[in-house]
């Protein structure tokens, strides 16, 4: 049974104030994970 | 006085173009062979499928930006490799047709010192019957001009919707037991059924997802295990909860192998050969090498030192069982190994095994995702090529210094599900290492939990809005481009 998305879990997706924070977060998070470094493994 | 030669200009190989061209003096060629005279944003070709976005959106010609940096361009394609070169030409090169203009036809003999193979995958639509974008109401959205067809077909559809009250069905995922891109045709269906909505049709439509993959979610990454909200959550989870919000429904571990007008003929994990109706289906073709050869001195063909299907770079591609592939498999220099002039950044390597699980249907048809290598790993593989590239002419010592294996490379995976500033929604995921560790992080799927991270919502849309115009700002050359990372 799939897990549904509550109406306050929609409403945080849907309300720009909060999202603006997420994009942030989000932005950085990126370049944290992206931009952070690459290397080999042998 | 060195030459390097650049064969597409896709993600991977504009973007060896660029930092080639930046930091190597004036002194030293470098030189784009590519047949399309655009560069494209491919990402954003989703939204050109549903409308949102039109072609000239996502392109731009290359040929005048090379002219003003410095790049040499030729509109031609490659058709064969000589590494050793040949009786009559000492160095190295590769033998190119000119597809456009005056030239149109003409072959040329390129020579290089090093040679950068970025030249993408080869749309095998033709590994699957009647799989041809435009025909049997099936589309795709691989390239520019594919989404606006797709577009061109969606829209005669809600029309007919609009103005009739009928009902139709729709169907969008993968178009062969092989494919891969399942990230795309997710965004796709997201995107659609947003449309759907918007233009008030979405109850007159059966949405249907079908795909390779075992679970949903899978992605040709073994699926992950991330953190959403701050709490552990499957991959399938998330997909299955957003497909059970936007009412899609799924069939999945499907090897799609014939199409027919309004009919997809496909089997299944259980050995079943199933048929699927659709008004419009939007079906990724499988991606294959471009078939090219290749001759040593004597002109005697040498293709299989060169490749694999896809080019043969510093992978282990020995045969071993699942359980014993290890991130060490995977490519860090992606040089060839006979050949070490010779490189293939982004999707034009040939991956040593898929991500995802093998698996086989009862009558022994593999069904299952190749690997995906998308635009981040494209952009960074490229990159550190062209770094390598660039100390070894700089210091005139080969150098090998610049790594980045999938397995020790984090990848952002901004899913747009629907278009709007204030109405869009993306589903964003991170994902560090893309080809799972199962070694270094046995509790949590191969991934690190703490860079491998899920959210749903507007903001994610915003991102990948963003990025469309940071990367074309950036592909554009435009000033401090090298400060926006791959
Ligand atoms: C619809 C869609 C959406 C996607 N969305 C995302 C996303 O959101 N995020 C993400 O990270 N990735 C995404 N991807 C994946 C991403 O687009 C690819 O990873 C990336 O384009 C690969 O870059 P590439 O340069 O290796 O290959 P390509 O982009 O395919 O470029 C290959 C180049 O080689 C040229 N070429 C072909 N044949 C020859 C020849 N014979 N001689 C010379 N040149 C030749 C082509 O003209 C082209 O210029 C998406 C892909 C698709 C199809």
């Amino acid at each position: 049974m799939a897990k549904k998305i509550s109406r306050f879990e929609k409403f945080v997706m849907k309300n720009p104030f909060i999202q603006f924070y997420m994009f942030l977060y989000l932005n950085v998070k990126i370049l944290s994970v992206v931009a952070h470094g690459h290397g080999g493994t042998r | 006085m060195a030459k390097v030669v650049i064969l597409g200009a896709g993600i991977a190989g504009h973007t060896a173009a660029a930092h080639l061209r930046r930091q190597l003096s004036k002194e030293h060629e470098v030189l784009v062979v590519s047949p399309n005279r655009n560069y494209q944003w491919v990402p954003s070709n989703i939204w050109i499928g549903i409308g949102r976005m039109e072609p000239k959106d996502v392109i731009f010609p290359l040929e005048p930006l090379y002219k003003k940096k410095g790049i040499g361009y030729k509109q031609a394609k490659v058709s064969s490799f000589h590494p050793e070169g040949s009786d009559t030409e000492h160095k190295p090169f590769v033998r190119v047709e000119y597809v456009f203009g005056e030239q149109k036809g003409i072959q040329e003999d390129i020579t290089y010192d090093y040679l950068i193979n970025a030249t993408g995958p080869k749309l095998a639509f033709d590994l699957t019957e009647n799989l041809l974008p435009g025909t049997n109401k099936t589309y795709s959205v691989c390239t520019y001009d594919h989404a606006a067809h797709a577009w061109s077909g969606l829209k005669d559809l809600i029309g007919k919707l609009k103005n009739t009250n009928t009902t139709a069905r729709i169907l969008i995922g993968t178009g062969h037991p092989k494919a891969t891109c399942q990230g795309a045709a997710f965004e796709y269906i997201l995107n659609v059924e947003q449309e759907l909505r918007r233009n008030k049709v979405r109850e007159q439509v059966e949405l249907t997802w079908i795909s390779n993959e075992y679970k949903l979610g899978d992605f040709g990454m073994d699926g992950m295990l991330m953190r959403v909200s701050g709490k552990p959550m499957k991959s399938d989870e998330l997909v299955e909860m957003v497909f059970a919000d936007r009412g899609i429904k799924w069939i999945l571990g499907a090897g799609v192998t014939k199409v027919e007008e309004g009919k997809a003929f496909y089997e299944n994990l259980d050995g079943e050969f199933k048929t699927e109706e659709f008004d419009f289906a939007m079906l990724i073709p499988a991606f294959s090498g471009h078939g090219f050869k290749a001759y040593d001195k004597a002109n005697k063909d040498i293709t299989e030192k060169l490749f694999k299907g896809f080019m043969i770079v510093d992978a282990d591609y020995s045969s071993k069982p699942y359980e014993d592939w290890t991130v060490q498999d995977w490519p860090e220099t992606y040089q060839n190994p006979t050949y070490q002039n010779i490189f293939a950044p982004g999707i034009a390597f040939a991956p040593p095994h898929s991500i995802s699980k093998p698996r086989k249907s009862k009558n022994g048809t593999d069904i299952f995702p190749s690997p995906p290598r998308t635009g981040m790993p494209s952009g960074i593989t490229a990159k550190l090529v062209a770094d390598n590239i660039i100390d070894s002419i700089t210091t005139g010592s080969e150098s090998r210094k610049h790594k980045g294996s999938l397995g020790n490379m984090g990848a952002a995976c901004i899913a747009s599900s629907g278009y709007g500033l204030l109405q869009g929604s993306g589903i964003s995921i991170t994902t560090f290492p893309i080809a799972p560790d199962y070694k270094k992080y046995p509790e949590s799927g191969g991934r690190d939990l703490n860079k491998t991270i899920g959210a749903l919502g507007l903001a994610g849309h915003w991102v990948k809005l963003s990025l469309h115009y940071a990367f074309i700002y950036k592909a554009k050359m435009k000033p401090f481009w090298w400060l926006i990372p791959e």
